[in-house]
């Protein structure tokens, strides 16, 4: 039964005419890519129509701009800089958030103890916290690692926390009824279930790293995106100031990205239940 | 037909006058009452009731995943109170880890206890074929359709090689015609084994169809009302449900089970303030 209707399936897609079927599959794509281009041909008639130019530089601009900055180096050092304090502040926050939030999860006692100041602190607008860390770290990069840690580490916390407890009791019971101890649990239970949490809450981290790195060179750096955009600005180079913001919404999209993926290998039954 | 559950031959399980007692929002109920059974290895035991009799706490009992309040499981004569490789459980509800596939699943029982990765496998292996899986190994539980999944359910359980093995409503959630080829499909694989059996259902047909003995519990707190023969030869195909002494076992036991939804919506709870149960 299965087979004859799959077979019929692919007779119905091979009488379609290879141009249209390629349409039919890239079609979300195509509507996509088209969006950008109209957004960037209005942005590009704007830029040139001279109305604004301390907002829009014509995108002709920010790309000249942008080969001019990487040929000199400057661009790569300062794109360096920031990934740096990224990487670092992101990858302390994601190895410490998760053992926190494994501790929150398995002891009743570490959850009191610590869950007020995790409430606390993540309601509260961290960023404010900033120029605190440039007078404590100094002006390079670990400041700007210490703003990423605190920014990223919450939404680590909380996801694992929240995906070790929320693991369906089904599979505690169906682990305890083949004698599994305590330990295998905990490995082959709880933590493959929270698994999807916890890089969701690696996705959310990495957005509110990138504006920890950004803020933190706003307030006190030598170089770095943040610092390229700040001082760009405050010296009307906005073709410059452009070519920061976009290399940094490139990273945030690449990031989120890889990390769509790695879920994604990590958690095929989860695609099947958001559809 | 007799009243309680004594066979002459030797006994495989031997439950001894259970009782279990729980308190919910403060106030206690009984939900097992002096509860006895002896079980002869390799036979086939359904377990019926009306709903909330405690058939599924029983089970969970049996397999040491809860605590009775009074009374002791004996498995080849030693008592048992934690869950053990002698015993397995299938689940009533979809139990499988969704994020392994199912041969990841199977295994998993032969994984916790440490045993060679090649001997799971190849075990693993031998029950995915016994369940009619092959093929589908690599297959995450969600590729799935209800009756495979209860299949990979069943193999995971045996993988182990419990000689007792527990099954809670192990069909409830399937269509009709999935779950009879699934209790055709059961009885085969017990006539390979032959494990001891002790199948909880609310299907009356899928009871007598599957068992040697049936137990009929009362309505809450749940006790042992009867216990009846099926004297029906094995092997049996679906066609014994037409036959007259089939659907005579099945009436016999739907009328016992009318009288407890009927007593159980008459009498007020002794436990509390004069509440009328409301049964099925």
């Amino acid at each position: 039964m299965a087979n004859v209707a799959l077979g019929l399936e692919l007779d119905l897609q091979r009488r379609e005419p290879l141009v249209l079927r390629w349409y039919r599959a890239h079609l979300s794509t195509l509507r996509g890519l088209l969006s950008l281009l109209l957004v960037g041909l209005l942005w590009e008639i704007a830029g040139r129509s001279g109305q604004w130019p301390l907002i829009l530089a014509p995108i002709s601009d920010i790309w000249a701009k942008f080969l001019q900055l990487a040929a000199s180096g400057e661009l790569q050092r300062h794109i360096l800089v920031s990934l740096n304090e990224f990487f670092v502040g992101f990858a302390i926050a994601a190895v410490f958030g998760i053992f926190l939030g494994i501790a929150i999860a398995s002891s009743d006692a570490v959850n009191d103890v610590v869950d007020p100041w995790v409430s606390a602190v993540y309601a509260t607008p961290t960023v404010a916290l900033a120029p605190l860390f440039i007078f404590v770290f100094g002006i390079d990069a670990a400041s700007k690692m210490a703003v990423v840690f605190l920014l990223a580490v919450f939404p680590v916390v909380i996801n694992t926390a929240t995906g070790i407890r929320s693991t369906d009791q089904v599979y505690i019971e169906a682990a305890r009824s083949f004698s599994a101890s305590r330990g295998q649990i905990f490995t082959k239970v709880l933590i493959p279930s929270a698994l999807p949490f916890i890089v969701a809450g690696l996705r959310l981290g990495i957005g509110r790293g990138l504006v920890g790195v950004v803020v933190g060179e706003f307030i006190g750096a030598r170089a770095g995106l943040g610092y390229l955009i700040f001082r760009s600005s405050q010296a009307f180079q906005i073709d410059a100031m452009w070519v920061g913001v976009f290399l940094l919404a490139g990273t945030g999209v690449l990031a989120v990205i890889i990390l769509q993926r790695v879920e994604r290998r990590l958690a095929p039954w989860r695609q099947f239940q958001l559809k | 037909m007799s009243t309680n559950g004594y066979v002459a031959t030797p006994t495989k399980l031997e439950l001894k006058d259970i009782s279990m007692l729980f308190s919910r929002r403060g106030r206690r109920f009984e939900a097992l009452r002096d509860v006895s059974l002896q079980v002869a290895p390799g036979q086939f035991i359904s377990i019926v009731g009306a709903s909330g009799c405690g058939k599924t706490t029983l089970l969970r009992i049996v397999d040491g995943l809860s605590k009775p309040t009074r009374g002791e499981v004996w498995v080849d004569g030693r008592a048992v109170d934690r869950p053990g490789p002698d015993r397995g459980f299938v689940f009533q509800h979809d139990a499988l880890f969704p994020w392994r596939t199912v041969l990841d699943n199977v295994i998993f029982g032969l994984e916790v206890q440490g045993r060679p990765k090649r001997e799971a496998r190849e075990r693993a292996d031998v029950l995915v074929r016994l369940v009619g899986l092959t093929g589908f190994e690599q297959h995450f539980p969600h590729e799935l359709s209800g009756g495979m999944r209860q299949r990979a359910n069943l193999a995971r359980a045996l993988t182990i090689d419990p000689d007792v093995l527990l099954m809670d409503e192990p069909f409830a959630s399937l269509d009709a015609q999935t779950r009879e080829i699934m209790q055709a499909e059961l009885l085969r694989i017990w006539r390979s084994n032959r494990k001891t059996v002790l199948f909880v259902t609310h299907q009356i047909d899928e009871a007598v169809y599957l068992a040697d003995r049936v137990v009929v519990m009362t309505s809450r707190p749940g006790q042992v009302k009867a216990v009846l023969d099926v004297d029906i030869p094995r092997p049996r195909d679906l066609s014994v449900k037409r036959t007259p002494r089939f659907l005579e076992l099945v009436d016999a036991i739907w009328k016992m089970i009318e009288e407890e939804v009927k007593a159980a919506l008459h009498i007020t709870n002794t436990d509390g303030p004069s509440v009328h149960q409301v049964m099925m």
